[in-house]
C-alpha cells in the first residue's frame, strides 16, 4: 500500500498526450498515423549530431528487426526500452505484486505513470551503454576539438540526442493509441520490418547487396555465371540458398500463409442478446489468441542478455571463458552466453555452408538450437499467459465484458460466474498452445532464412499486426457508416 | 445496452503500452501537435547542428 502514497505525487504528474475530446472521424485517424510514420521514417534518416558517422556497429544486431528504430539514427534505441519496461511491468503485474486494481480509476493514473517513468529510466539506461562504452555509437574526435568540449562532452551530446528520441518514440506511440489506428509501436515494427522486406526483394547492386529480383535477372540473363541444376550439390546450393533464395522465398510466402490462417482458426463461443429476441453473436477465441505481441516480450528478454554479455565482454578484460568468448566483430564463439543467443540466420546453424567459425563444434549448436527453441516455445506460452491476464482478456474480464453487453451464453444462466465458467473452459488452453506455436514457428523462420534477412519473430510479428490492423480499420469504417454500431461496441 | 466498463469492446487490441481513460487533473497534458511539430524541429535542428558544425 505504502508505495502507492509516496509514488502518487511523481506518477501522476507524468506529461501525457490529450485525449481527443470527441469522437474522432476514422480520416482524421489515418492522417494521424500516416503523419506519425512520416515523422518516424524522417527522424530515422537523421543522424545524431556529434557521431563518427559509419564507424559504429549495431548494438542490437539481429535483433533490430524485432526492436524498430534505426542504428547511428536518433532513433536508436527504438522500441527497446518500451518493451523491456512491459517486460518489467508484465512480470510484476503478473505476479501481482503491484497491487494495483486496473478498473479502478485512481490505480489506472498510477499505472500509466509507472509505466512511464519506467520507459523512461530504461531509455537511459540502454542509451548510456550504447554511447559511453565507445564502440556502438563512436563520438568524432573533430567535433569535440571544434567545440573545445573534448570526446567525453560529445559522448553526452549523442546520449541526450537519442534519449530524447526515445522519449519522442514513446509519445509518438502515445499518439498513434489515441488519436490514430492501433498503436505506435505496431506501426513501428511493421515500418522496420516492411522496409527490410521490400529491400530484400527490389534491391539491387548499386544500392549494396543485390536483392531477390536483381539475383534473378542476373542469373536469367547470365551477369551471374551460376550452375543452378538442382542435380549437383553445388547448383542445388546456388538455387536453396544465395543467389537463388527459393528457401527463403519458401518461408517468407509460409509464415504469411500460415499466420493469416491461424488468424481464422478459432473456437467460437455463440452469444445472443438478453433481451433484444433474435440478437446474436458469438465470441471468437482466436487460436493465436494472445496475439503475436508477447513474442516481443521473449526475443527482448533475449536480446537483453546478449547486450549483457556484449556490454561485459567489451569493459571486462578477464572475462571468465564459461561465461563467454568473443569474436572481433562481437559475435559471442563459446560459453554462456554464446547458448543463450538464439540462432538468427542459417549462416549460424548450416554446417555445409562453411560459414562457421571452426571452434564452433556441430553439438555446441544442436545444444543452442535446443536452448533456443526451449526458451521460445516455453517463454511464448507463458508471456501469453501474462499477456492475457494483464490486457483483460482473460476469462474473467471477458466474462464481465460479454455480461456488460447485454449478451449471455444460450443455455446458461446470465450470470459472469457461469461464463467465466465457460471460458476457463478454452481460453488458458488456447492461449498456451497458441504461445508455443508462435513461438515453435519464429525459432523455424530463423533457421530457413527469409527474404531480406527479417527474423522470424520480426516477420511474423509484422504480418500479425498488420491483420489486426485491418481488422480494426474494417470495425472504424463499419462504425463509421452505422453510428449505432459504436454503442454495441461499447465505445462511446 | 449499458457501456459501464471503459474497456475498448469485447476484443481488446492492445498494444505493448496501455493507456487508461482516466486522467490526473494534475497531469501536464500535451497537444499531439505539439509533439510531431517537436519531432520535426527536432530532427531539422540536429541536422542543421551537423552541416554547420562538421
Amino acid at each position: 500500500m505504502s508505495w502507492k502514497e509516496v509514488a502518487e505525487p511523481v506518477l501522476s504528474r507524468m506529461p501525457v498526450v490529450e485525449r481527443p475530446a470527441g469522437h474522432v472521424p476514422f480520416r482524421r485517424k489515418l492522417m494521424w498515423t500516416a503523419g506519425i510514420l512520416l515523422v518516424y521514417f524522417f527522424l530515422t534518416n537523421i543522424n545524431p549530431f556529434g557521431l563518427a558517422a559509419g564507424q559504429g556497429s549495431d548494438f542490437f544486431g539481429q535483433f533490430r528487426s524485432v526492436l524498430a528504430g534505426e542504428s547511428g539514427s536518433l532513433l536508436q534505441v527504438g522500441i527497446g526500452p518500451i518493451v523491456t519496461a512491459s517486460i518489467v511491468l508484465q512480470l510484476l503485474g503478473g505476479a501481482n505484486l503491484l497491487g494495483l486494481d486496473t478498473d479502478d480509476p485512481r490505480d489506472q493514473v498510477l499505472y500509466q505513470g509507472l509505466q512511464k517513468l519506467l520507459v523512461i529510466i530504461v531509455t537511459a539506461l540502454t542509451a548510456a551503454p550504447m554511447v559511453f562504452t565507445g564502440e556502438f555509437l563512436p563520438a568524432d574526435q573533430a567535433v569535440g576539438q571544434a567545440l573545445g568540449i573534448g570526446e567525453f562532452g560529445v559522448e553526452v551530446l549523442i546520449f541526450a540526442q537519442i534519449f530524447v528520441g526515445g522519449v519522442l518514440i514513446l509519445f509518438m506511440d502515445e499518439i498513434v493509441s489515441k488519436w490514430g489506428v492501433g498503436s505506435g509501436v505496431g506501426l513501428f515494427i511493421i515500418a522496420a520490418v516492411s522496409q527490410q522486406i521490400v529491400g530484400g526483394f527490389f534491391s539491387f547492386s548499386a544500392l549494396g547487396a543485390p536483392g531477390f529480383f536483381a539475383s534473378w535477372y542476373g542469373i536469367v540473363f547470365g551477369d551471374v555465371p551460376v550452375s543452378l541444376s538442382p542435380f549437383t550439390a553445388e547448383g542445388l546450393q546456388n538455387l536453396l540458398f544465395d543467389p537463388g533464395n527459393v528457401l527463403a522465398l519458401f518461408t517468407t510466402v509460409f509464415i504469411f500463409g500460415i499466420v493469416v490462417y491461424a488468424e481464422s482458426v478459432r473456437v467460437e463461443i455463440p452469444l445472443s442478446h438478453a433481451r433484444v429476441k433474435g440478437a446474436r453473436g458469438r465470441f471468437p477465441v482466436k487460436l493465436i489468441y494472445a496475439s503475436v505481441l508477447p513474442m516481443i516480450l521473449v526475443r527482448a528478454l533475449q536480446a537483453n542478455v546478449q547486450f549483457l554479455g556484449q556490454i561485459l565482454s567489451s569493459q571486462w578484460a578477464g572475462m571468465p571463458g564459461w561465461l563467454g568468448t568473443y569474436s572481433d566483430q562481437g559475435q559471442p564463439l563459446s560459453g554462456l552466453f554464446y547458448y543463450l543467443n538464439p540462432i538468427q540466420s542459417r549462416t549460424e546453424w548450416m554446417w555445409f555452408l562453411g560459414e562457421i567459425p571452426a571452434s564452433v563444434e556441430p553439438w555446441m549448436i544442436a545444444v543452442r538450437l535446443a536452448i533456443d527453441l526451449l526458451f521460445m516455445v516455453v517463454g511464448g506460452a507463458i508471456f501469453a499467459i501474462f499477456w492475457v491476464e494483464t490486457t483483460g482478456m482473460g476469462p474473467e474480464a471477458t466474462a464481465e465484458q460479454i455480461q456488460n453487453s447485454g449478451m449471455q451464453i444460450p443455455g446458461f444462466r446470465r450470470n459472469p460466474q457461469v461464463v467465466e465458467k465457460v471460458m476457463e473452459r478454452y481460453i488458458p488452453q488456447v492461449t498456451v498452445i497458441g504461445g508455443a506455436l508462435v513461438g515453435l514457428l519464429a525459432v523455424m523462420a530463423n533457421l530457413l532464412g527469409t527474404i531480406g534477412q527479417v527474423s522470424g519473430t520480426g516477420l511474423l510479428l509484422a504480418v500479425s499486426i498488420t491483420y489486426k490492423l485491418y481488422e480494426e480499420i474494417a470495425e472504424e469504417q463499419l462504425m463509421e457508416m452505422h453510428p449505432m454500431m459504436r454503442q454495441m461496441f461499447g465505445n462511446e | 445496452m449499458s457501456s459501464g466498463s471503459n474497456s475498448g469492446g469485447l476484443m481488446s487490441s492492445a498494444g505493448l503500452v496501455r493507456y487508461f481513460d482516466s486522467q490526473d487533473r494534475n497531469a501536464i497534458a500535451i497537444n499531439p501537435k505539439t509533439v510531431l511539430a517537436f519531432c520535426v524541429l527536432f530532427g531539422v535542428f540536429v541536422q542543421v547542428l551537423s552541416l554547420t558544425v562538421a
